[in-house]
């Protein structure tokens, strides 16, 4: 059987879907929510420097990333065991080498997966500007102001995500899910203010 | 050679019947698969999967099954040669059921 067949036949048989869709949802907004508060905090603080956003940004992003990675896979995996261990007792047999126990253990690994990168997908993407920054093609201002508008365009699109996925209005998702972000943004610029 | 095998088989909910049949149905010999639910419980369900081929390799059907997860409780029918026989109906299953 070929590989990406597969995997497709474990993401089926496990019913990983729909939890790696929570997992890549959650993650990521907690990606894109992390470095906007970097980047505005950063822009409160009056930082000149490009690197005293990247260097908190990598390392936030980087312990996302790993806390992601065990943590999703430590929780799925002892849950498998646990519902594993149920079906073997109503099958009377050992499923470990059949397609359902080959199938659960492949959904710990795709859980962490999504869990781990998701969140430094987002965040890696949110410092990009600051990346380019850093070679001097633009300011730190431009890159602060472009960054901010990168996280709130991907909690905008995780919203429609969420709202494709109900199937209900996208737009109205894509709105709440980007009221977190204003939120974040509008707390920090008053705060600015007052200073 | 084995033309039908009906069995009576134990499975998880996953892979579904859909899957299985699929699974079944893609082996050599075999021409075509029927499976029906007949009782589910909270985590397995009970089937009967009734296999048609030309050549159907038992053990292979074994093997395929086991790996999908499920279990041969019973092997209700066999008919195997070059010709489909079925079962033949006698006065004495008449009087056995009165």
């Amino acid at each position: 059987m070929r590989f990406f067949e597969k995997i497709r036949r474990y993401i089926k048989v496990s019913g990983v879907t729909p939890i790696g869709r929570r997992y890549f949802i959650k993650n990521a907004l907690d990606g894109a929510t992390t470095i906007l508060g970097i980047v505005i905090g950063a822009n409160v603080a009056d930082v000149a420097n490009e690197f005293w956003v990247i260097w908190p940004g990598l390392g936030a992003t980087f312990a996302m990333c790993l806390s992601g990675l065990f943590g999703a896979y430590m929780t799925e995996e002892a849950e498998r065991v646990s519902e594993m261990r149920t079906l073997e007792k109503s099958m009377l047999t050992d499923l470990q080498e059949t397609v359902v126990g080959r199938a659960n253990r492949f959904a710990s690994f795709w859980a962490a997966m999504v869990d781990g990168f998701s969140p430094a997908l987002t965040g890696l993407s949110c410092l990009t500007p600051f990346f380019i920054s850093s070679t001097g093609l633009f300011s730190t201002t431009l890159a602060s102001q472009l960054s901010v508008a990168i996280c709130l365009v991907i909690m905008f699109l995780l919203g429609v995500f969420l709202g494709r996925i109900s199937k209900r209005n996208m737009v109205l998702h894509g709105t709440k899910m980007l009221l977190v972000g204003l939120i974040i943004t509008l707390v920090f610029l008053a705060l600015k203010m007052i200073q | 050679m084995i033309r039908r095998v009906v069995l009576d088989v134990l499975k998880p909910h996953r892979p579904s019947v859909v899957d299985l049949s699929l699974a079944l149905s893609s082996l050599e010999g075999v021409d075509g698969v029927n499976i029906m639910i007949y009782e589910i419980d909270q985590h397995v369900e009970n089937a009967k999967i009734t296999i048609v081929g030309t050549k159907v390799d038992f053990d292979v059907v074994k093997e395929k099954l086991e790996e999908m997860g499920a279990t041969i409780h019973s092997v209700d029918e066999v008919a195997s040669g070059k010709k489909l026989v079925e079962a033949v109906k006698t006065p004495q299953d008449v009087s056995a059921r009165i």
